[in-house]
């Protein structure tokens, strides 16, 4: 399997106080890992130092054999690193299937085009209509996205990131927010991502996370403390202690 | 519904866009067209409104279309006149050669102050905008051999349109000229807001950290609206010291600036139509308000923008639509 995204020593620091501290990963193609931890364990703050948001004070970050890690985060983007948000960041008065138009035309480096109509393009005449199909937006298509549901949007995002065609996909809380039933068709939404992409999940959803990942890493404090099998780790008295106490105390088991 | 007949629905659009923006510009023609049979005595007036049409249009790409905050949007429309209005001085005084002039001179300096002022964005951007609009009126205020300093730039004698239309006494070249540059302009820029780099800036203005992570770099995209929003200003100053022969300080203002604001979302902020429409409502009540009461029209003008923005959030543009809707949910109420 190839290493797509590695991260090496990776540490990051405000004055004294330590938010990321020497964290090491890889994620190969195919990857499906999930990156959980308590509240302030440094999640967004690694997300954002792997997206180039936030410079690290120290270590090293390499896409498919390529270091990145002074890139610019467009640059990170247009290389296939590509993030969903945690709060949905759709354009809210523009139609659902022009985001995806967008995404489509600045993936093929053409949303400079100053005349022609976006539709007539042939990627985004032939993509968009899919993409929105298969993940049940086509209906929605005309609307802007203040007149859909919350979940949708959620199911937006993922269809602006799949157009991206990312090497590396960060999701950030892809469930946030969402009711049930809708959180349903974003879990077969995320089962059904392309195989050869390496995906990496923040969630606080630990139901969602043992049913996605097959890889769980538990950041706490600014470093990992964990990583394995979702079983594994779970089992993990350290694991127990610092982020599923209410879990292990519980009634439920997991 | 078929999967196939699902992605036509996504292809296709409510409206078909090109006929819609064809009508659009023909209207424009006709309704131009008719103001100068209907008010030959008005003229001025009319080229006047012409000209801030550039202006407000200009404002729109940025602004509405963008979402850049400016009350220095001036600085662009004045380069132009002054352009204009020196070449003519100079000895060009082909007319079409001075509107590219006034143009490329618009360009430039959108360009010039667009690196400055889209470095920020919010409060400090607008802060920016004004305190460049307010150094170039100092600097034409000072470089007195080139602008004419507060006596205005004068002498402006342009030749006859194409060598066979000469600007009369009247002021009818002069408006035709400036309509007939209107509907082109207009056409093109209809297009502009229409194509990917159009969709574009329209993310931009909604959240730019959203298409930052698509992997858009946002400065030089706005860069590049800012000094076509130039080119469109530099346009009707120009056209303004072609018709008027005289270039005043007062077109490189914080006070116009601010006027095109107010007269953009008058009309409607986010649309070309709304640009227009503000434009004409605004520069009209100034004209026949302000000489019925030089004192109260200001205040007129106000109350006309409270209610706009209280009643019509996005214009007076939107008032045909919600009429409409109004009118067809009354019929439902009264069949059911």
């Amino acid at each position: 399997m190839t290493i797509l995204l590695k991260v090496e020593d990776l540490s990051r620091s405000f004055g004294g106080l330590i938010v990321a501290s020497n964290i090491s990963l890889a994620l190969e193609s195919g990857d499906r890992a999930a990156l959980i931890g308590p509240n302030g364990a440094g999640k967004t703050t690694f997300i954002n130092l792997v997206t180039g948001s936030l410079a690290p004070s120290s270590g090293r970050i390499e896409l498919a054999g390529k270091d990145i890690t002074r890139a610019a985060s467009v640059e990170r983007v247009r290389l296939g690193l590509v993030r969903s948000f945690q709060v949905s960041r759709v354009f809210r008065e523009m139609a659902v299937r022009d985001h995806v138009a967008l995404a489509i035309l600045q993936r093929e480096g053409k949303s400079g085009r100053m005349f022609g109509d976006p539709w007539k393009i042939a990627a985004v005449a032939s993509e968009a209509p899919a993409i929105l199909e298969e993940l049940g937006l086509a209906v929605v298509a005309h609307e802007p996205v203040s007149q859909i549901a919350y979940g949708q949007q959620r199911l937006l995002e993922l269809a602006i990131a799949l157009v991206l065609r990312p090497k590396v996909l960060l999701l950030d809380e892809p469930a946030a927010g969402v009711p049930r039933g809708e959180a349903r068709r974003i879990e077969q939404a995320l089962a059904r991502l392309p195989s050869d992409i390496a995906v990496l999940m923040i969630e606080h959803d630990i139901d969602l996370v043992f049913r996605f990942a097959r890889r769980v890493i538990v950041l706490a404090a600014g470093r990992i403390i964990c990583e394995g099998p979702p079983a594994a780790v779970a089992a993990d008295p350290h694991v127990r202690e610092v982020y599923l106490g209410s879990y292990a105390n519980g009634s439920r088991s997991v | 519904m078929t999967s196939a007949s699902i992605a036509d629905s996504v292809k296709e659009k409510k409206t078909t866009a090109l006929s819609s923006d064809l009508i659009g510009t023909l209207a424009i023609a006709v309704l131009g067209g008719a103001a100068y049979v209907v008010f030959p005595d008005d003229l001025g007036l009319l080229t006047r409104i012409l000209a801030a049409a550039f202006f407000v249009l200009s404002l729109c790409l940025v602004t509405g279309i963008c979402g850049i905050a400016t009350l220095g949007h001036a600085v662009m429309y004045g380069a132009g006149a002054y352009a204009a209005g020196y070449f003519c001085v100079q000895g060009l005084t082909d007319p079409i050669a001075l509107i590219v002039v006034g143009a490329m001179a618009g360009a430039v300096m959108g360009a010039v102050s667009g690196a400055i002022i889209l470095r920020t964005s919010g409060l400090p951007q607008l802060v920016l905008s004004i305190a460049l609009v307010q150094l170039m009126h100092a600097a034409a205020n000072k470089a007195s051999s080139i602008t004419g300093g507060s006596d205005g730039l004068i002498g402006i004698s342009p030749a006859p349109v194409l060598g066979l239309f000469a600007f009369d006494f009247y002021g009818r070249t002069a408006y035709l000229f400036g309509l007939v540059l209107l509907v082109c302009v207009f056409a093109v820029l209809q297009r502009l807001v229409r194509s990917p780099f159009g969709l574009l800036c329209r993310g931009i203005m909604q959240d730019r950290v959203r298409v930052a992570a698509m992997g858009v770099s946002v400065y030089p995209v706005l860069i590049r609206m800012y000094t076509i929003s130039g080119a469109v200003a530099g346009i009707g100053g120009a056209l303004i010291a072609i018709a008027t022969g005289v270039v005043g300080l007062d077109s490189v203002s914080f006070a116009w600036s601010a006027e095109a604001l107010v007269m953009l979302v008058l009309g409607g902020a986010s649309s070309l139509y709304g640009a227009l429409i503000g434009t004409v409502v605004f520069m009209t009540f100034e004209h026949f308000v302000s000489a019925a009461s030089p004192f109260h029209w200001l205040a007129i003008v106000g109350a006309l923008l409270i209610a706009v923005v209280l009643f019509l959030p996005k214009g007076l543009q939107s008032f045909p639509a919600r009429f409409l809707v109004k009118l067809r949910g009354g019929r439902r109420d009264h069949s059911s």
